[in-house]
C-alpha cells in the first residue's frame, strides 16, 4: 500500500511537472507549522475557468479532501491554514489544484505537488513591532514607578471631579443627609464597574471619619456583594467599625428601569445632599441626574460612555470623562504604582497618537507623490499588532 | 532729658523675692500657716486633675438606636466602673443574640448622650503636685490653690533659656567669664550640679553636661546652631520652658561667643556650692518670663538688700552694654547724652547715645541699643 | 455722646501691647474737613508694676495736651466738653494688650462651617488659636485635651446649616462640655462660648453646654451652604469681648466707662476700616499689619463666581510672625536660604542665626548699620510673603455648593472654593506697622511690600504713616466721614503706582516687554527683567497707555493695551517687569547680589557708602 501511494505520487510529480504547469508548496514562515502556501501557475485558459478547488492528500489517507478554493481565477495563490483540516509541523502533504468551469466542472487537474511537511518556528518575525513596542510599554511602565517611588511626585492634572468628592461628602455631613452612590449598572466585567469600586472605597472611608451615611443600591448581585465588603472595610479602615450599617449597601433590581425608578424615589425621600453616579450607565443617566438636580444635591457623575457623557455635564456638578474615571484611584491615593502606571500610559498614548498622525502624513505624501505599496507595508507593519 | 528707660535683666546679690506657687486648678493647699519655712522639695499644693476622657460609641457597638442606649445600661450615669465590667447590654431575642460592651478602662461613666449615643467615660483623676520651689518662708496662702514664698536670695536672670524647674548646687568650672565652656572641664564631679561656665559653650558641650549628670548649665552665650543641633530641631516661638533634654540651660547674655558680665559672674563665683533654683523658661512677650537662677541666702535681717539694676535710669557715666551689632557685646560707659533725634547710620531718626567703649572708642548709638549693666 | 455734627474734636486711643498711642483729630473749617494734630504715645501699662491701663492712656493723651497746648484732661479725666481750648466732644479707643483676644473654633466639616466660624472669629478680630472639626483627623479625646491645654477667651461653635445635622453639633458640644475648660483671666467667670450653628440643635446644645458654660446662641453663621451670614456671631464676639475679656483685664472698666463707644479688639478696628474704604471707593485693597509678634492680613476682593459681583472681606492673623518677639520663627518657617535670598551682600549662616535670635531676646533694638537694616527687611519681606500666603488660603470662596453647567463646561469645570485673592484685580496694597511705616526710606517700604506680595497689574503702593488705622476704625463707626477724610489725607501716604506685566512663561531678560507712553512725555520702553523708577510726585496724576508685547497682560489680558490715569507718590512710579510667573532671584550667589544691588539702585533705596 504504501509502496502504491509512493510510486502514486512520484508519477503525479512527473506527471504535473512535465505535463501542465508547476504546483509549489512552500512553508508559511513565522508560525508555528500550521500552514503550507500553494504556488502554481495559471493555465492558459484562464478565460474558461470560474475557480479553483485546492485538494490536499493528507498522510495515510486514502483520498484527496477539498481544503479550500480560491474563487478568482488570475490568483495562483493559496494558503492552507484552515482549522477544520489542521495541519502538523513535520508531516508531509500533497496538493492538488482542480480548475473549475463556468458549468462547476471540474476541469483536468493542473496536476499535484511534491510531498512537503509544514515547519514550525521558534521566532515569529512579524511580531517583532509588537515585542519592540512590548517592551517599551514595560520599560515606560518601570521608569515612571521607580520615578514615583523615588517621592519626586508626578504631575497629573487636576480633576475637579474628584477633589469634590471630600466637598460633596463634607455637605451631606452638614446637612445632616446622606451620600448616595450608585456603583453603575454594568456587572463586575465592565472596567467602569471596577473603576467606580475603585473610587468607591476613598468615598466610604470618608464617609466613616465624617461620620455620616452612604447609601449603594446595587443592580447586578455580584457588584453588590463586592461593594458590600468595599464599603465595610473602608469603614474598618477608617476606624469606625461599629458605624458600619450593612443595610447601607442594598440590592434593588436587575430590571434597568425598575432600578431607575427605586433609585429616584430613594433620592426624592430621602433628599441626599449628594449623588454620585461613577461607572457604566445607559439610558437612565438623564433620569437619574435630573431627578438629583432637582432634589438640591451636589452630583459627580462619571462615566466612560460617550452617548452619556453630555447628559451628565449638564446635569451635574462634576463629571469624570471617560478615562478620568479610570485615573480616579490613582488621582485619589497617589500612590506610586497606580501614578507610575497611569503615566507610562500617558506616555504610551501620546506616542500611539503621535504614530497616528504621522502615519497619516506620510501616507497623504504618498499618495501624492509616490508609489503607495511600499508606504502601505510599512504603515500596515506598523499597525499590525 | 538725660534719662532714658532701658530695659534690663535683674543680677543682684541680695533681695528679697516672692514666688507665687499655685496649681493648675483648684486643690488643697498643704501648708496651714502663714510663717512656715519650706524647704525647696517641700510640697506645698496638691490636687487632683479630672481624669483623661474617652469616648465610647455604645449605639454602634450594640448595634442598636442612639435613644434606646440608656434603656441598655448596666450601670448608672456616675458610678465607678472597672475595666473589663458589663456597661451595657441589648435586651436581645428572648434572651439571645444579646451584645454587649464592656469597660476599656477604670474610671467612671460620665454621661451617656441619646443624639449621638457615645458614653463619656472618664479615667481616674491624676494627682498634680506643686513643689516650693524655692527655700523660704510662706508670705501668703492662696486659699485652694496655693501659696506665696518669700526668700531672701541671689537672684539672678539670665536672657533666654531652656529647660524648667531644677535645684542643684553652685559649681563653676571655669575661671573668667571670658572662657569658654569646653568638653574638657566637665566630668563626674559636675554630677547634680548647677554648672557655670564662661563666655560659650558648644552643642557637644551640653551633651557631655547631660552624661555627665549636670543639672543645669549657665552660661554668657551660645550659638544658635549650637541649640539647634543640642535641641534638634529651631526653637520658633521665644516659649521654651518644657523641653526635656535632661538638663536646663541659662543664657544669660546673648547668642555668640560673649562673656559672661563680670557681676553675674562674681556672684555665681562667690556662691560655690550653695544650693540654688534653677528655671529655663523664657516667654517673650506679653507676660515676660526671662530664666533665673535663685540662690537662697541664709537669713541676716541685718544685712540690706541692694537695689536691682532694673528699669534704672540711664546717665553719662552708667556703665552699658551695647546689644545689637554692629558693637554687639561690647562694654563701654555713657559719654553724652545727646537731647535730639538724631540721624544714624540707616538715616532713621532716633534718640542716641555716645557710648566710650572700653578700649577707648567712642561710638554713636541708638538708644534702645544699650542695656544698663552693674558692675 | 453728641449728635455727629456736633463732633468737632475727637481723641481716639490705641492699647497695643507695648505701646498706648492717643491721637487728636479736629474739624478744620478753613480747609473744610476733620485733620489730624498731634499723636502722643507711652508705654501701656497693663502688667506689673501699674496693672491698670489707664495709666497708660492718660500719659499718651498728657503728651498730647503738652503738644497742642490744649486742655484735654481734668484730674485725670477726659473733659467731655469742648471749647476753643479745652475739651474733646469724643472719646474712642481699641486695644490688644494682653495677647489680644484668643479664640478656639469649632464646626462640623473643617473647609464649611468651621472654616465660616474661623473667618467670623477672625473678622471680629481675634487670634484663632485652633479650630475642631469632625474630620480634624483627631480623636475626640485629644480634641478635649487640646481645648483644656488651650484655655483660649471664647469659644465660637457653629455647624451644620439650617435643617441640617443635629448629631454632630451636639457631639461637638458635648466635647466642649467634657473639656470643662476655664478661661485664661481668672477662675471667677464661666468660659463665654458662643452658638452659630443649626437652630434645630439650640436644645440639645443648650441641654450640654448652659450650666457648665457662659452660653449665647446667636443666628446660624451658615443658614445655608451657599450662604454665610457671620455679622450675628461677630457681634456676639465684640460683645463678649468687652464684657468678659476687657472686663477682666486691669483698668478696663474704667477705660470702658470713658469711652463713647465699645472698645474695639486693635485688628477689628483696622479691618472695618479698610472695610469702609474698599466699599466707599469701589476698590479692592490688601492691608497689612506687621507687628513684633503677629502680622495681620486683611483684604477686599470681589467674588467673581458669581453673577453678581460682591465685595468680600477677610483677616488672617498670623500670630507667630512678626518682627521681634516671633522673629525667631519667621526664621523657622521660611527658612534662612530664603531670608538670604534678599540680603545684598554675602552672610554667613551662622551669623544670621546669632543676629535674629538677639532680637528676639531684645526685642526693642532698632538696626543700627545699613547691614543691619538690610538684613532686617530681609527678614521682613519673608514674614510678610508668608503671611500673604496663609491670607490666601483662608480668603476663598464657599465650598460645598450647588453649580449649574453648560455643555461648554465640559473641560472647564471649575470647582468651588478657590482663593479670592487675585493680583491682577488689587487696587491698593496698604502696609503698616513698624518695619514699613517707619523705614528710613519709603522706597524700602515700596520694594519690601513689591517684593514679598508680588502686585500684578497697576497697584497702589501706601502705608500707614503712623499706625492710626485703629483708631480711624472705630471712628468709622461713629463718623464715617471724618474716618475716610483723616484717612485720605493724613493717615495714608501714597507711595505711588506699581506696573508690573505677567508673563505667560519665563522670558528671557532684556527682551522687550511693554511700552509705557505718558501723556506729554518720552515713550519709555522696559524690557524684562528689569526694574525701573520713574518720577511721578505725589498727588501728581497722568494719563498713560500701556502697550504690553504679545506675551504679556498687564491687567486687560496677554498682549492688551490699557489707557489709564497712573498717580504719582512720595517714591514715585514704580515698574517691576521681573517677572511674576513665576518671580525667582538667581541662584548664584554672585548674580544674585548683583541683580539685588542692580534693583536697590533703580529705586534708590539705600544710601550710598563711602
Amino acid at each position: 500500500m504504501k509502496f502504491l501511494t509512493l510510486f502514486g505520487i512520484l508519477f503525479l510529480i512527473i506527471q504535473g511537472g512535465s505535463l501542465y504547469s508547476e504546483i509549489v508548496v512552500e512553508d508559511v514562515p513565522n508560525d508555528a507549522g500550521e500552514a503550507l502556501m500553494i504556488t502554481w501557475d495559471l493555465p492558459d485558459d484562464v478565460g474558461n475557468i470560474s475557480m479553483y478547488r485546492i485538494y490536499r492528500l493528507d498522510p495515510g489517507a486514502e483520498d484527496y479532501i477539498l481544503v479550500g478554493k480560491v474563487e478568482n481565477p488570475n490568483v495562483n495563490v493559496f494558503v492552507d491554514h484552515d482549522p477544520r483540516y489542521p495541519l502538523h509541523a513535520g508531516t508531509e502533504f500533497v496538493y492538488k489544484i482542480v480548475p473549475v468551469d463556468f458549468s462547476q466542472n471540474e476541469v483536468e487537474s493542473l496536476g499535484t505537488s511534491l510531498a512537503v511537511s509544514p515547519v514550525a518556528q521558534l521566532f515569529n518575525f512579524n511580531k517583532v513591532n509588537s515585542l519592540i513596542a512590548t517592551l517599551f510599554v514595560f520599560a515606560a511602565l518601570i521608569f515612571f514607578l521607580n520615578y514615583a517611588k523615588t517621592g519626586k511626585g508626578l504631575f497629573i492634572r487636576k480633576i475637579a471631579g474628584l477633589d469634590a468628592l471630600d466637598e460633596a461628602v463634607g455637605r451631606a455631613t452638614e446637612m445632616g443627609k446622606p451620600v448616595l452612590y450608585v456603583p453603575g449598572l454594568s456587572t463586575m466585567s465592565d472596567v467602569a464597574t471596577i473603576a467606580s469600586i475603585n473610587i468607591l472605597g476613598p468615598v466610604a472611608k470618608k464617609v466613616a471619619e465624617y461620620e455620616t451615611k452612604i447609601l449603594v443600591p446595587n443592580r447586578d448581585p455580584i457588584v453588590y456583594t463586592i461593594v458590600h465588603e468595599v464599603v465595610k472595610e473602608s469603614y474598618l479602615e477608617a476606624g469606625r467599625p461599629d458605624a458600619f450599617d450593612t443595610d447601607q449597601v442594598f440590592f434593588v433590581s436587575q430590571q434597568q428601569f425598575a432600578f431607575v425608578a427605586a433609585v429616584n424615589g430613594l433620592m426624592m425621600r430621602e433628599k441626599p445632599a449628594t449623588n454620585l453616579f461613577l461607572g457604566m450607565f445607559w439610558a437612565e443617566s438623564l433620569l437619574m441626574a435630573e431627578t438629583g438636580n432637582i432634589t438640591g444635591a451636589i452630583q459627580i457623575a462619571g462615566t466612560d460612555s460617550v452617548t452619556q457623557l453630555p447628559f451628565f455635564i449638564t446635569a451635574c456638578d462634576y463629571t469624570l470623562i471617560g478615562e478620568e474615571l479610570y485615573a480616579a484611584s490613582a488621582y485619589l491615593s497617589r500612590d506610586p504604582i497606580l501614578v507610575g502606571s497611569v503615566k507610562a500610559q500617558d506616555l504610551e498614548k501620546a506616542i500611539i497618537l503621535f504614530l497616528m498622525i504621522a502615519c497619516s502624513i506620510i501616507s497623504l505624501i504618498a499618495v501624492l507623490a509616490f508609489n503607495t505599496y511600499a508606504f502601505n507595508q510599512v504603515i500596515s507593519a506598523i499597525f499590525s499588532f | 532729658m538725660a534719662h532714658a528707660y532701658t530695659p534690663g535683666l535683674k543680677v543682684t546679690a541680695r533681695t528679697v523675692l516672692r514666688k507665687e506657687r499655685r496649681l493648675p486648678l483648684k486643690g488643697k493647699v498643704m501648708v496651714s500657716e502663714i510663717g512656715t519655712k519650706v524647704k525647696a522639695e517641700q510640697i506645698v499644693a496638691r490636687t487632683e486633675l479630672p481624669g483623661n476622657v474617652l469616648p465610647l460609641n455604645l449605639a454602634g457597638k450594640l448595634g442598636c438606636d442612639a435613644r434606646d442606649v440608656k434603656g441598655n445600661l448596666k450601670v448608672k450615669i456616675g458610678d465607678k466602673i472597672a475595666k473589663h465590667q458589663l456597661i451595657a447590654e441589648t435586651k436581645g431575642l428572648l434572651g439571645l443574640f444579646k451584645s454587649s460592651v464592656r469597660s476599656p478602662l477604670d474610671g467612671s461613666l460620665e454621661s451617656v448622650s441619646d443624639i449621638t449615643g457615645q458614653a463619656i467615660l472618664r479615667e481616674p483623676p491624676q494627682p498634680v503636685e506643686t513643689d516650693a520651689y524655692i527655700e523660704g518662708k510662706v508670705v501668703e496662702i492662696i486659699p485652694d490653690e496655693g501659696v506665696i514664698i518669700e526668700t531672701v536670695c541671689t537672684f539672678i536672670q539670665g536672657i533666654f533659656g531652656i529647660g524648667g524647674e531644677i535645684r542643684g548646687e553652685i559649681y563653676p568650672v571655669v575661671e573668667q567669664p571670658d572662657q569658654e565652656l569646653t568638653v574638657e572641664l566637665l566630668n563626674e564631679d559636675c554630677r547634680d550640679k548647677i554648672v557655670i561656665g564662661g563666655s560659650f559653650c558648644t552643642a557637644p558641650v551640653l551633651e557631655k553636661a547631660v552624661q555627665v549628670g549636670a543639672r543645669a548649665v549657665v552660661v554668657g552665650g551660645i550659638d544658635d546652631e549650637d541649640l539647634k543641633n543640642f535641641l534638634g530641631y529651631d526653637v520658633g516661638v521665644a516659649i521654651t520652658g518644657n523641653e526635656q533634654m535632661g538638663i536646663t540651660l541659662v543664657v544669660t547674655e546673648g547668642f555668640g561667643k560673649i562673656p559672661m558680665a563680670n557681676k553675674t559672674f562674681r556672684l555665681l563665683q562667690e556662691k560655690k556650692g550653695y544650693y540654688a533654683s534653677v528655671n529655663g523658661a523664657t516667654q517673650i512677650r506679653a507676660g515676660v518670663m526671662r530664666p533665673e537662677v535663685i540662690i537662697t541666702l541664709e537669713e541676716d535681717q541685718s544685712m540690706k538688700t541692694t537695689g536691682s539694676a532694673e528699669s534704672g535710669m540711664m546717665e553719662v557715666g552708667t556703665p552699658v552694654r551695647i546689644i545689637r551689632e554692629p558693637y554687639f557685646g561690647e562694654l563701654g560707659k555713657v559719654a553724652e547724652l545727646p537731647p535730639h533725634p538724631m540721624k544714624i547710620e540707616t538715616e532713621a531718626k532716633t534718640r542716641v547715645v555716645k557710648v566710650k567703649l572700653d578700649d577707648g572708642k567712642e561710638v554713636l548709638l541708638p538708644r534702645a541699643n544699650v542695656e544698663l549693666i552693674e558692675e | 455722646m453728641k449728635p455727629k455734627e456736633q463732633i468737632k474734636n475727637i481723641l481716639a486711643t490705641d492699647c497695643g501691647s507695648t505701646t498706648t498711642k492717643a491721637i487728636l483729630i479736629q474739624y478744620d473749617p478753613e480747609a473744610g474737613r476733620y485733620r489730624l494734630i498731634v499723636r502722643g504715645e507711652a508705654p501701656t501699662t497693663v502688667e506689673a508694676p501699674f496693672e491698670d491701663v489707664t495709666i497708660g492712656v492718660l500719659n499718651s493723651v498728657k503728651e498730647v495736651e503738652e503738644l497742642t497746648h490744649r486742655e484735654i484732661l481734668q484730674q485725670d479725666k477726659i473733659i467731655k466738653e469742648s471749647s476753643e481750648n479745652r475739651g474733646v466732644d469724643i472719646y474712642i479707643s481699641t486695644s490688644s494688650a494682653g495677647g489680644g483676644l484668643q479664640m478656639m473654633v469649632a464646626g462640623v466639616v473643617m473647609n464649611m462651617t468651621a472654616e465660616s466660624a474661623e473667618r467670623a472669629a477672625l473678622g471680629a478680630g481675634s487670634i484663632v488659636m485652633d479650630a475642631i472639626a469632625t474630620n480634624d483627623k483627631r480623636m475626640p479625646h485629644e480634641r478635649i485635651e487640646r481645648i483644656r491645654n488651650l484655655r483660649p477667651d471664647m469659644i465660637l461653635l457653629s455647624g451644620g446649616i439650617d435643617g441640617g445635622t443635629i448629631k454632630h453639633v451636639t457631639e461637638l458640644a458635648e466635647i466642649i462640655a467634657a473639656a470643662d475648660p476655664k478661661p485664661r483671666f481668672g477662675s471667677t467667670y464661666k468660659l463665654p462660648v458662643i452658638y452659630a450653628g443649626n437652630k434645630d440643635a439650640r436644645e440639645p446644645v443648650k441641654e450640654r453646654l448652659e450650666g457648665k458654660t457662659d452660653l449665647f446662641i446667636v443666628d446660624n453663621l451658615r443658614p445655608v451652604l451657599e450662604r454665610e451670614n457671620l455679622q450675628p456671631a461677630r457681634d456676639k464676639i465684640h460683645d463678649l469681648f468687652m464684657e468678659h475679656v476687657m472686663a477682666q483685664a486691669p483698668g478696663y472698666k474704667k477705660l470702658m466707662s470713658w469711652a463713647d463707644v465699645d472698645i474695639m479688639p486693635t485688628p477689628g478696628a483696622v479691618g472695618l476700616l479698610i472695610e469702609t474704604v474698599a466699599k466707599q471707593e469701589d476698590i479692592e485693597v490688601v492691608g497689612v499689619d506687621i507687628g513684633g509678634a503677629t502680622t495681620d492680613v486683611f483684604s477686599v476682593f470681589k467674588d467673581r463666581t458669581e453673577e453678581e459681583e460682591k465685595p468680600v472681606f477677610n483677616r488672617t492673623v498670623s500670630a507667630n510672625l512678626g518682627m521681634s518677639y516671633s522673629i525667631s520663627n519667621v526664621m523657622a518657617e521660611a527658612g534662612l536660604d530664603n531670608i538670604l535670598r534678599w540680603v545684598p551682600f554675602t552672610m554667613e549662616e551662622k551669623d544670621l542665626r546669632n543676629r535674629i535670635r538677639n532680637k528676639m531676646i531684645r526685642p526693642t533694638t532698632i538696626p543700627q548699620s545699613l547691614q543691619e537694616l538690610k538684613v532686617e527687611q530681609a527678614i521682613a519681606r519673608e514674614a510678610l510673603r508668608l503671611a500673604f500666603v496663609q491670607h490666601k488660603q483662608m480668603a476663598v470662596g464657599l465650598k460645598g455648593i450647588q453649580q449649574e453647567r453648560t455643555i461648554a463646561d465640559a473641560f472647564e469645570q471649575v470647582s468651588t472654593g478657590e482663593t479670592l485673592v487675585n493680583l491682577m484685580n488689587l487696587n491698593m496694597l496698604i502696609g503698616s506697622g513698624g518695619v514699613l511705616s517707619h523705614a528710613p526710606r519709603r522706597a524700602q517700604a515700596a520694594l519690601m511690600m513689591i517684593d514679598a506680595f508680588l502686585p500684578q497689574g497697576i497697584t497702589m503702593l501706601a502705608v500707614d504713616s503712623i499706625f492710626m488705622m485703629p483708631h480711624l476704625g472705630v471712628l468709622s463707626k461713629v463718623h464715617p466721614q471724618a474716618a475716610t477724610e483723616v484717612f485720605d489725607n493724613d493717615c495714608l501716604i501714597r507711595l505711588g503706582h506699581c506696573i508690573a506685566p505677567v508673563e505667560k512663561k519665563r522670558r528671557k531678560g532684556g527682551e522687550h516687554c511693554f511700552t509705557l507712553k505718558i501723556e506729554n512725555r518720552d515713550e519709555l520702553k522696559i524690557a524684562w527683567g528689569e526694574l525701573k523708577l520713574i518720577p511721578l510726585g505725589e498727588g501728581e496724576k497722568v494719563k498713560a497707555t500701556i502697550i504690553p508685547e504679545r506675551h504679556y497682560d498687564v491687567g486687560d489680558g496677554y498682549g492688551k493695551s490699557i489707557t489709564i490715569t497712573l498717580e504719582g507718590g512720595v517714591v514715585g512710579l514704580v515698574v517691576d517687569a521681573r517677572g511674576r510667573n513665576p518671580f525667582s532671584l538667581p541662584s548664584k550667589l554672585e548674580e544674585r547680589i548683583n541683580k539685588l544691588e542692580q534693583w536697590n539702585k533703580a529705586l534708590n533705596i539705600y544710601p550710598e557708602k563711602e
